[in-house]
């Protein structure tokens, strides 16, 4: 009983959010929206009894999400509401409308088939966290490293990104300054060739 | 120590200590090494250890600096020009002021407005005597002028009051007639404070 | 690892839902309290560190300034600021205060005791959930959007600082605070804080085995409570007051009630992992000596802010990512290989 109204609750909660997150033009409302959905998912995990689940995934989104509202808070000025493009709105509704329909087919077909099993049921007295560590490092072992590895790459490419002119200060190195010389003269180049032009 | 050493301005030829500080770290290993040096320096225990010892003298060596103001005030140097004082002849009672006037013109800012009248004894009295602490600058002149030592900056630097006639009339500034034996007498210019001996402290330079 | 948890779960005897309302009940007045008097405790010591009275005239030794703040707080006027995200500005402090009790759920206090002349069994812990630790972090983290939406929302450019700080900050600090607490996690197998209260029942505490782990919690629990070695979001004298620039009133104040609560949370997450819990310690009970650690954590936070200065921002990311993290990793990495062997 009170875990149909739980679930209820998170559903109508999440969707609710998830919509908001979507439709909203204010980019502080969305993400809001987008956090707060992700607090209300990883109640469904508390639900079925995977704490541990729950817990990743409450740690994870929130800062996850919280990196997007970095990305926001450059792009976007927060108070206002964004202008937004639609080219094609017709094809877009489309495009969207049947790709939620076939989620809709593809995660309903297994329960209508009555095919949903637990492959790994909780057995009683074994700990979440033993639980999921079983399986990521038996059946799950080499998708794990491989995600691992990505994650390495990804890690090691992004500090080579931003850290390439890390070691010298803008305004007392003099690389720095050789390089702001030569944009000067570029600019200067540019200007004259305008004005022959 | 004579007094030649003290006009020496020229900086080079005097023994300053010069400080021993480390140049800031160049290299890699000389930025870790100086990392690993600072970890491992007590510095921010000794830190602690300040602040700790400061509370433990406050708390329990009576060495709490706060002064509670409204209800204890810390005594106030002579030479500090607050509200005029009007005093008394001690042997008489009588006021000192002889009216001659020398205040009212002497006054800058033109706040202080007296009218006298002769008295059955073919004597000057003041019979009107206000100043305008609103114009008042407390530049001390009306003080300096008189000539009987008769107006004088007192000690009373509280001036929030309802009306600003509260303390601006002669019989305000006036010494009660009561407490004439707590009068005190104007201490001169160059005068220290009476606590000037606990304020007395070795300068920085003593260390 | 396993003959634990079935030790766990068979000793708890029968927790009726009178004793978790007793508790729940217990934590949040308890707690709210004394942050709600943390300010006054941390003004009193401030002073006394500096050599001044702190707070003095409003009741016995000023124990009523709390009552008068309260009431000046209460009765000032709400402003919201006209260009501001009005919904997003009014319920940012209120997922400061909420998450920060939220996470005092999962949190044992004291020790078990029943209630005299009753049968009512109070729990060490509202909600024992087995994965405690996590979930108590997660929350304090979730806690982190009071003041970045706060900055966000309320269109000022020292609020945007500060938002974008606190966004820096605790993603950082995130990642130490994790990885310190993961080696003693290792050693104990178990997310559960009264599996680390009862693996220190009888041996050393964990600090003496894990003293790299300890000062990195430490480090890391000052910058995610905010407080002033690491205090940027809110630095007076560079960003006004950061992401509570614009706020008066009692929305203030939930900030502030949240701070002291996380501060009381880290407090108890410190004492419980590293210093041994609610066990009895010689002849002094445990509900004591928990008592003491807490306020001892309470107390070297307010000493710390009296004794040393702020840092630099860069100052801070350089600390996190040069120094602590890799610290981290390899204080992680060796008890790995000391368990293995």
């Amino acid at each position: 009983m009170y875990e149909t109204i739980a679930f209820y609750t998170f559903a109508i909660s999440t969707t609710i959010l998830f919509l908001i997150t979507v439709m909203s033009k204010n980019v502080l409302y969305a993400m809001t929206a987008l956090a707060s959905g992700m607090v209300m998912i990883s109640g469904f995990f508390f639900l079925l009894g995977a704490d541990f689940l729950g817990v990743v995934q409450l740690i994870v989104y929130v800062g996850a999400v919280m990196a997007l509202y970095g990305f926001a808070m450059m792009f976007f000025d927060a108070t206002r509401d964004i202008k937004e493009k639609h080219q094609n709105p017709a094809l877009v509704f489309l495009l969207g409308g049947l790709m939620a329909l076939m989620f809709v087919v593809i995660f309903s077909a297994p329960i209508i088939g009555d095919n949903v099993q637990a492959l790994y049921p909780i057995v009683e007295g074994v700990g979440n966290a033993q639980a999921v560590g079983m399986v990521l490092f038996t059946k799950y072992l080499v998708p794990f490293e491989v995600a691992a590895l990505m994650l390495l790459v990804a890690m090691i490419a992004g500090i080579i990104l931003a850290g390439k002119k890390m070691d010298y200060s803008l305004t007392t190195s003099e690389a720095a300054d050789e390089e702001i010389n030569v944009e000067e003269k570029l600019q200067a180049d540019i200007e004259r060739e305008k004005g022959e032009a | 120590m004579s007094l030649e050493q003290f006009k020496n301005r020229n900086v080079g030829t005097q023994n300053y200590v010069k400080l021993d500080l480390d140049h800031s770290p160049t290299t890699g290993w000389c930025q870790f090494k100086q990392v690993v040096k600072r970890t491992f320096k007590p510095e921010l225990f000794v830190g602690l250890g300040v602040t700790f010892r400061e509370m433990v003298n406050a708390l329990f060596r009576g060495k709490m600096h706060t002064t509670q103001y409204p209800f204890e005030k810390l005594p106030i140097s002579p030479r500090y020009r607050a509200i005029h004082d009007m005093l008394r002849l001690l042997e008489s009672g009588n006021y000192r002021c002889i009216g001659c006037g020398l205040c009212e013109k002497i006054c800058i800012s033109d706040c202080i407005s007296m009218e006298t009248k002769y008295d059955e004894n073919q004597r000057k009295e003041v019979s009107e005597y206000t100043i305008n602490f609103g114009r008042c600058i407390f530049c001390g002149y009306c003080a300096e002028v008189c000539p009987e030592l008769a107006i004088v900056h007192g000690g009373r630097y509280e001036n929030a009051s309802e009306q600003r006639a509260s303390f601006s009339l002669f019989e305000d500034m006036l010494t009660p007639i009561d407490q004439l034996n707590l009068q005190q007498e104007y201490a001169g210019f160059g005068a220290i404070s009476p606590n000037a001996d606990e304020n007395v402290k070795s300068t920085p330079l003593a260390y | 690892m396993v003959s634990t948890i079935f030790l766990t779960a068979t000793a708890l005897p029968e927790v009726i839902w009178i004793g978790v309302i007793i508790k729940a009940v217990l934590i949040l007045a308890v707690i709210a309290a004394i942050a709600g008097f943390g300010t006054y405790i941390e003004r009193k010591i401030l002073a006394f560190m500096q050599r001044r009275l702190g707070p003095q005239h409003v009741g016995p030794f000023g124990l009523l300034q709390l009552a008068a703040d309260g009431i000046k707080l209460f009765t000032k006027e709400d402003i919201i600021p006209q260009h501001a995200n009005k919904f997003i500005f009014s319920i940012a402090p209120v997922i400061t205060a909420a998450t920060a009790f939220i996470a005092l759920a999962a949190v044992p206090v004291f020790p078990d005791f029943t209630i005299p002349f009753t049968d009512i069994l109070v729990p060490s812990i509202a909600s024992d959930i087995n994965v405690g630790i996590l979930f108590v972090l997660g929350m304090m983290a979730a806690g982190l959007y009071g003041p970045l939406l706060a900055g966000m929302s309320q269109g000022n450019k020292w609020g945007i600082i500060g938002s974008a700080r606190t966004a820096i900050q605790f993603l950082s600090y995130e990642v130490v605070t994790g990885l310190s607490v993961l080696a003693p996690i290792m050693m104990v197998g178990s997310l559960s804080f009264v599996d680390f209260n009862d693996y220190q029942t009888d041996g050393l505490w964990l600090v003496v085995y894990q003293p790299i782990a300890f000062v990195l919690f430490l480090i890391a629990g000052f910058a995610e409570t905010n407080r002033t070695p690491f205090d940027l979001l809110e630095h007076e004298a560079e960003i006004i007051s950061g992401y509570v620039t614009e706020y008066s009133g009692m929305r203030w104040g939930l900030f502030f009630i949240g701070e002291y609560a996380n501060m009381i949370t880290i407090g108890v997450i410190a004492s419980i992992v590293f210093l041994g819990g609610y066990n009895d310690f010689l002849f002094i009970p445990g509900w004591i000596m928990i008592i003491g650690k807490i306020a001892f954590s309470f107390f070297f936070m307010l000493w710390v802010r009296a004794a040393w200065p702020h840092v630099r921002p860069d100052q801070l990311m350089w600390l996190c990512w040069k120094v602590l993290m890799p610290l981290a990793v390899i204080n992680v990495l060796i008890t790995g290989l000391v368990i293995m062997i």
